[in-house]
């Protein structure tokens, strides 16, 4: 980070590859939507990087951009601000899956998104960040700024509430089929 | 992927990462329709954050003595403007008026028709009263 602050454009790299995928976790938490957690978590490395002189403690450096994330992706969801960056598409998958794949994990991501939308967001921002990212609890309980306790708490239901939603989803589909 | 889930019906709530789970939160990562994806992420970021990138490097860049010499270009110049605005001024001939020497007692007096009273009564010095008279001496 302080080198970053120098304008290493490798050490600016760096911090944007390793904390990329949490920052659209984060996004994607508040926002549900991958067009608008794009442009907040792309946002928000542009904004950590011209306010680094706020960030005192490089140890910090997670929570602190989390924090911008968070607060960017809300002001996108509250203003429904028209998106003015250059989008990133979607390019297709080099390994071409099958129209039934491609249907089959299409039905996934859409119930996957009802699933978490019906979530509080701070459960699913843990339950992504946890899961999907591999962050651990404390790590996690530091950057949110909650008790460790808390994380695990909001996990276990965050789980509870997803497997609930995708299991019914999944019967669904199942009794569909069937007729 | 099924969307069978969750299959083994397990809650796995040792509150470790529940790779079942992971593995279903995948379809919501933007690289699982497109591996290039947090390539280009990046290169997008950077791109963007070049010229913040820039300005930061110029700014380390600068010593003290390019401070300085930014600093006396400006200053410098309008020093030596204010330099010759005052000498300008004061070489100009002096034109204030020759002031003319004034008696201070001349001042005190003048207009007055009648002597003053030159004694003065001190405590001590004379009895308890004091008479006034109306004539002038």
């Amino acid at each position: 980070m302080r080198r970053a602050r120098t304008g290493d454009a490798l050490a600016f790299g760096l911090l944007v590859q390793r904390y990329q995928r949490a920052a659209y976790s984060v996004a994607y938490s508040v926002t549900g939507r991958h067009e608008d957690a794009q442009d907040a978590a792309q946002e928000s490395f542009l904004v950590a990087l011209e306010r680094l002189e706020e960030c005192r403690s490089p140890e910090r450096f997670a929570g602190w951009l989390m924090t911008i994330v968070r607060n960017r992706s809300r002001n996108l969801v509250r203003r429904e601000v028209l998106r003015e960056t250059d989008p990133v598409p979607l390019a297709a998958s080099s390994g071409t899956p099958s129209p039934e794949q491609e249907t089959e994990r299409n039905e996934l991501r859409e119930s996957l998104g009802d699933a978490l939308a019906a979530l509080p967001e701070v459960q699913r921002e843990i339950v992504l960040l946890h899961d999907l990212e591999g962050w651990k609890h404390r790590e996690i309980a530091d950057r949110i700024g909650i008790p460790s306790g808390t994380v695990r708490s909001h996990l276990h239901f965050a789980r509870k509430a997803l497997r609930e939603a995708l299991g019914a989803a999944s019967g669904e589909k199942a009794n569909r089929s069937e007729t | 992927m099924s969307q069978e889930w969750p299959a083994s019906g397990r809650e796995n709530d040792g509150l470790g990462r529940d790779m079942e789970l992971a593995e279903i939160l995948t379809a919501i990562d933007p690289a699982s329709r497109d591996p290039n994806y947090w390539l280009r992420f990046r290169s997008w970021v950077m791109a963007a954050a070049a010229p913040e990138l820039g300005r930061r490097r110029l700014m380390r860049e600068l010593t003290v003595g390019d401070l300085l010499a930014s600093w006396a270009r400006g200053v410098v110049p309008a020093a030596m403007a204010a330099a010759v605005i005052a000498a300008l001024v004061l070489s100009r001939p002096s034109v204030a008026p020759t002031p003319t020497a004034v008696g201070v007692e001349e001042l005190l007096i003048a207009g007055m028709e009648e002597e003053p009273i030159p004694a003065t009564l001190s405590a001590g010095e004379g009895p308890s009263f004091v008479a006034f008279a109306t004539e002038t001496f």
